[in-house]
């Protein structure tokens, strides 16, 4: 592999390719002359992120304001994630959707899947108790996985089970009866109107006047209100209670701790292959499990911890990721700069991270996606690789032009080897296999050789663009 | 809920819902605005949305509920267009429509037959960027608001430009994202100044006149007016779009009366639970007005939730019987009020 | 097992949103039909005849010619336990073959595996659109998603033809294995080369390509099936063939639009198949159409709503024409909440077309035993 940038300005582009979506050229020089731990601490410590406000896409999109259908609230998502200045909170929602995957086809409703993306913000770099209890009472996670059917005396465990499994302790650290234990201290946290959202979801009504959106209730009288036993404790436990327990268990601070370390430092096996795979680094989760009970369960301590330690820092952990579809489409949206405003043409953008395999709230099932290269189907490939070749090779996006005028700046008559390394460079690729980098300079080579009299420089500096979008190495973060 | 603060002025008091939604045919997708015709009849015109391109159309219907068919479809062809935003009838009968996606006005018969097609996408004069409300005159020019240019331009039906006001910026007689607009019966013009949070008023001819309202939830305070109306009596109706609201000033812009909307079933939505009768006994069951505790102060947040509030209240019309028609969007419905 | 000369290709035709089978396939000369249809119903005149009770919508000539030929089977009441009228789950369990819980894996994902599990045909499985369907999807299990047939391929917005060859030169050595690469961009470097190698083979299927059949220009799905067509005569190995019609959430204008829907979907079907025979290639696929779920009984003044209990098309030379399961009762009390009730499982259909058509054991695909029908001539 070859390093094409400073060591500093490579280390920052990994820390901007993971805690948020990458980031230009420009940026990456602003940001190491702040300095690496500063940066860090302004990823993490924004409260009010600038980025497109709600009313001007509500203004615009009138389905992204009703949120009817299975786009919008991944359409709306995209608005925030290409303009935000805070991308680690999006980049945040995203790992938690990808644990705590909801989807539509269930509700058939996009605000209350919005909502939960919203739930992901609030409480998203918080205590995970609070997380935990958020999404228990989350109204989109209650019909998901049927808490609406779990009733005193007629246990519905599906909301318990995923608890247990998916969303803290990891199979292998509980057991059946712990599941249904689980479910009965659930029983009653349900939804109002229960009868008739269930059935206009299950029906997709959106009559008479569109879809209403779900609220939370505990109805009291339907709970399980007797003892039981849950990871070996007794009491008359409520679901308040289940989660306590469950965030004492180190092997929650293992589950919780491996998830972080996979979406932020290197893709680990896929979750149902945990309990066989030891991870990646034992020692990395260890001391990310050590912060989670330090700080009293905090995951921006857990992340402050994480960004700063070598485990993520060092070479290892360069470009161990492949990115996910939405991850992709963001990025490249983010150095075309093609939305600053509002147009029409979000949803269908919205929609590639669809035809990539990821079709936001509309996940295939409760565990998500999986990711990795499972993200790279044939299929998918080439999605992805003309995605980017054509956003890349779009004149009138102002970042393309920005970006093309910072390659022909390098001067008139440099060589093909320095096009290609400027290139590279603008794109932060700071990392490729000698076979992709000759093959690149050996295009730029014989693209100018044979170039027919009335095409531009700038039309051939365009095509390198969309080539280095297409290297192997673009796939990966 | 409606609050008065006078005696002997006017209010409005809700009548009746009207519509219901529906992809196609008999019903709304992301109703935006409504014209009414000399005949009495209601041409709303419809947003749809781009991810289901059958909402993007007029409906032709009246007070009564009665239903004259549909027209218009999505797309960038003769008569086709992406973002509909307003609509206005001139005494001719002709109805136009603005689409702020493609920069251009159709205009039809009340047939809805195409009768032509203008607008150029520019900043120069004549030229629109994002055209947004529309009016009509006494004279029957046509007041477009020209959003991304924040100004007003006045053009003939066919097109050509007559004159233009207005710029850019937050101080008087300027405008900001502007979105709807109406002419009183002296010829006045009232501007929806949306990003500024505030209606203006101007002469025939765009000199200022005064600012009404200021950035705020409470009574006479605006967040992003989508359109105002003034009737015979200079009363001055405003869709307080991102409050969730509609708002009574009276003709010295003093505070009259807010309303959150009362919505109930329609003819049309009775119909469709009729047709549907579990649907409509689980409906029944349930409270359309839970006493909750939302995640965020965000009125939308609010008429999510709550079924008989308007929910993105984008346009105001007078029709010829004395009622305010509230154009409903988010809930594919308008909310009829008499005013009296 | 039908064993024909060469491997049996699989046609499905997904019809998004809900397809109206009660006017699909008319109980003309039941009354409760048309006192429950009072906007929508078709009358006898309106009807194609095919039995006496049962006529085809007036759009559907074509498949009617085929019907007549003994080609075309009619599963009538087809669904599963507990139907679910969302259009996304209720698509999702015919997707997986799965009811009672969420599965990943697709039918036709799984089949491809069985049919090709070392991958050495990157397009024995094909979905003529964008994205993949989930009845496609398996892991690890190549499927070349095709939006046109025409321009599919890598960067395509790489218009100039000399621009072109240099750059799919160079994607091919960036693609290229080598040394020292880790596994996963060797992982990655293989797909890709398998993409390319995909959209070469495709490349070639409309080049020789020629046909007395004109399709309806403008119409997706006639595109989709001349694509199809092409690819299987060119006789690529490819056995899955997948696209979706979409368009029949008809709530409202439903006469208009379901009119309009068939007539194209008929005419495409019809060409495809008298393409195929042109050919010489008339008994080498066979067509299943679904949708799903059916809708209500009861019309809403302009449409109708989500239901349950449709019908399923097969198509197809080495078909037994006729009518499988039964058609659902009207009666008020036999009807499952104002829907039509399912009398057979969408399942037995399928097992049926792995078992009898595509020569593969259901078992593995399926999860469990499905009683099939007898569809097919032996």
């Amino acid at each position: 592999m070859t390093t094409t940038m400073t060591s500093e300005k490579a280390l920052m582009a990994h820390l901007m390719r993971r805690a948020g979506f990458g980031a230009s050229s420009e940026e990456l020089d602003r940001l190491v002359e702040q300095g690496y731990d500063e940066t860090v601490d302004q990823l993490l410590d924004i409260e009010q992120p600038n980025r497109m406000s709600d009313n001007i896409i509500r203004r615009y999109h009138s389905e992204y304001s009703g949120m009817m259908g299975n786009l919008s609230a991944g359409a709306n998502w995209m608005y925030r994630m290409v303009s935000t200045d805070a991308p680690l909170r999006e980049k945040l929602n995203l790992m938690w959707h990808g644990m705590y995957a909801t989807g539509y086809s269930k509700l058939a409703n996009g605000k209350v899947l919005h909502d939960q993306i919203r739930m992901f913000e609030r409480h998203g770099m918080g205590s995970f108790k609070d997380l935990l209890i958020e999404i228990s009472k989350d109204p989109a996670m209650i019909v998901w996985l049927d808490n609406v059917e779990n009733h005193k005396g007629s246990i519905n465990e599906n909301y318990g089970r995923e608890l247990l499994e998916l969303f803290s302790l990891g199979v292998g650290n509980y057991t059946e009866h712990d599941v249904k234990e689980a479910a009965r201290a659930f029983t009653g946290w349900t939804i109002g109107n229960t009868e008739y959202m269930t059935m206009k979801s299950a029906r997709d009504s959106v009559w008479p006047y569109g879809r209403l959106s779900f609220h939370f209730e505990y109805k009291a009288d339907d709970h399980d209100d007797s003892e039981k036993e849950f990871l070996g404790r007794k009491g008359n436990f409520n679901g308040e209670d289940i989660v306590d327990i469950i965030c004492e268990q180190p092997a929650t601070a293992e589950f919780l701790s491996r998830h972080i370390y996979s979406f932020f430092v290197a893709d680990e096996p896929p979750v149902p292959e945990w309990p066989y795979k030891p991870p990646r680094d034992p020692e990395a989760i260890a001391a990310l499990s050590n912060i989670y009970f330090e700080s009293n369960y905090s995951i921006k301590a857990m992340l402050n911890y994480l960004f700063k330690s070598e485990f993520f820092k060092s070479d290892t952990a360069r470009f161990q990721r492949i990115k996910g579809p939405a991850e992709l489409v963001a990025s490249v949206l983010r150095l075309t700069e093609e939305f600053e405003k509002p147009d029409i043409s979000m949803n269908p953008m919205s929609q590639q991270a669809q035809f990539m395999g990821q079709h936001l709230l509309s996940p295939p099932s409760v565990e998500g996606w999986h990711w990795g290269t499972e993200w790279i189907d044939s299929g998918a490939l080439v999605e992805r690789v003309n995605f980017a070749s054509e956003h890349f090779g779009n004149l009138d996006a102002p970042g393309v032009e920005t970006l093309v005028n910072r390659i022909l700046d390098a001067g008139d008559d440099i060589a093909p080897e320095a096009v290609i390394d400027r290139t590279l460079d603008e794109l932060a690729i700071t990392e490729i296999s000698d076979n992709s980098r000759e093959a690149l300079i050996d295009f730029a080579t014989r693209q100018s050789e044979s170039a027919p009299a009335d095409q531009t420089r700038r039309e051939r500096v365009v095509n390198i663009l969309k080539l280095a979008g297409a290297t192997p190495e673009f796939q990966r973060a | 809920m409606t609050t008065a603060s006078e005696t002997k002025t006017k209010r409005i008091s809700f009548n009746r819902t009207i519509g219901v939604a529906a992809m196609q045919g008999r019903g709304f997708y992301y109703p935006w605005a409504v014209s009414v015709a000399d005949d009495g009849r209601y041409f709303v015109l419809g947003r749809g949305s781009d991810s289901d391109p059958r909402g993007t159309r007029y409906t032709v219907m009246n007070f009564e509920e009665e239903y004259f068919g549909t027209f218009g479809a999505f797309g960038t062809g003769e008569g086709e267009s992406l973002w509909n935003t307003c609509t206005a009838i001139d005494s001719a009968q002709q109805l136009y429509q603005t689409d702020e996606s493609l920069h251009r006005i159709i205009v039809r018969n009340l047939d809805g037959d195409l009768l032509n097609t203008w607008g150029e996408h520019g900043a120069g004069e004549g030229q629109l960027n994002g055209p947004a409300g529309i009016a009509v005159t006494a004279s029957d020019e046509l007041l477009v608001v020209d959003q991304q240019n924040g100004r007003i331009q006045k053009f003939t039906g066919d097109g050509k430009i007559i004159s233009s006001f207005g710029e850019s910026g937050s101080g008087d007689g300027q405008l900001n994202l502007p979105w709807g607009i109406c002419v009183d019966s002296a010829g006045d013009i009232y501007v929806a100044d949306w990003g500024n949070d505030r209606v203006v008023k101007f002469t025939a001819d765009g000199g200022f006149i005064a600012n009404y309202g200021s950035s705020g939830r409470g009574e006479g305070e605006f967040d992003a007016p989508a359109s105002v109306v003034v009737d015979e009596d200079g009363y001055i109706y405003v869709a307080d779009w991102a409050n969730q609201r509609v708002q009574v000033l009276d003709s010295n812009g003093a505070f009259v009366q807010l309303t959150r909307g009362e919505s109930n079933d329609s003819k049309w939505a009775q119909e469709f639970l009729d047709a549907n009768s579990e649907e409509q006994a689980a409906r029944a069951g349930a409270n359309l007005e839970p006493d909750i505790e939302f995640n965020t102060d965000d009125p939308h947040e609010a008429s999510a939730h709550i079924e008989k509030y308007f929910w993105g209240p984008t346009h105001l019309a007078l029709d010829n019987d004395g009622h305010l028609l509230v154009v409903d969007s988010n809930r594919h419905r308008l909310q009829v009020f008499d005013i009296s | 097992m039908v064993t024909a000369k060469r491997n049996p290709a699989l046609i499905v035709i997904q019809l998004a949103g809900g397809n109206d089978s009660m006017n699909t396939i008319v109980p003309y000369t039941n009354g409760i039909y048309h006192d429950s249809r009072k906007a929508i119903g078709l009358t006898e005149s309106d009807v194609i005849d095919i039995n006496g009770t049962l006529g085809f919508h007036p759009s559907m000539g074509p498949i009617k010619d085929l019907w007549d030929k003994g080609n075309v089977a009619i599963v009538q009441g087809i669904g599963y336990p507990v139907p679910n009228r969302s259009h996304f789950r209720s698509m999702d369990i015919w997707h997986t073959a799965e009811s009672a819980s969420i599965a990943p894996d697709g039918w036709l994902g799984r089949t491809i595996r069985e049919i090709d599990p070392d991958h050495g045909n990157v397009i024995t499985g094909i979905n003529f659109g964008r994205g993949l369907p989930r009845a496609l999807h398996a892991k690890g299990v190549p499927v070349a998603s095709v939006g046109n047939l025409e321009t599919y391929g890598l960067l395509p917005d790489i218009k100039d033809q000399q621009t072109r060859e240099l750059a799919m030169d160079v994607f091919s050595r960036m693609y290229s294995p080598s040394d020292g690469v880790d596994a996963v961009l060797q992982e990655i470097s293989d797909t890709g080369m398998g993409a390319l190698l995909g959209a070469d083979i495709l490349r070639t299927a409309p080049e020789q390509y020629s046909s007395s059949i004109e399709y309806e220009a403008e119409v997706e799905i006639a595109q989709s099936l001349r694509d199809i067509s092409q690819v299987l005569q060119a006789d690529l190995g490819t056995r899955v063939f997948y696209t979706i019609h979409g368009g029949y959430d008809t709530h409202a204008g439903e006469l208009e639009n379901h009119a309009k829907l068939w007539h194209e979907l008929s005419t495409a079907v019809g060409d495809f198949i008298a393409d195929l025979e042109e050919h010489g290639r008339g008994d080498d696929a066979v067509v299943m159409i679904f949708s799903e779920f059916g809708r209500r009984v009861l019309d809403n003044g302009s449409g109708t709503d989500h239901g349950s209990g449709g019908h399923s098309l097969v198509i197809g030379n080495g078909v037994k024409g006729g009518f499988y399961g039964e058609h659902p009762s009207l009666e008020l009390n036999e009807q499952v909440e104002g829907d039509m009730a399912f009398n057979n499982d969408f399942r037995s259909m399928y097992a049926t077309l792995l078992d009898e058509w595509m020569g593969i054991d259901p078992h593995p695909i399926l999860g469990e035993n499905y009683e099939q029908f007898d569809m097919f001539r032996r």
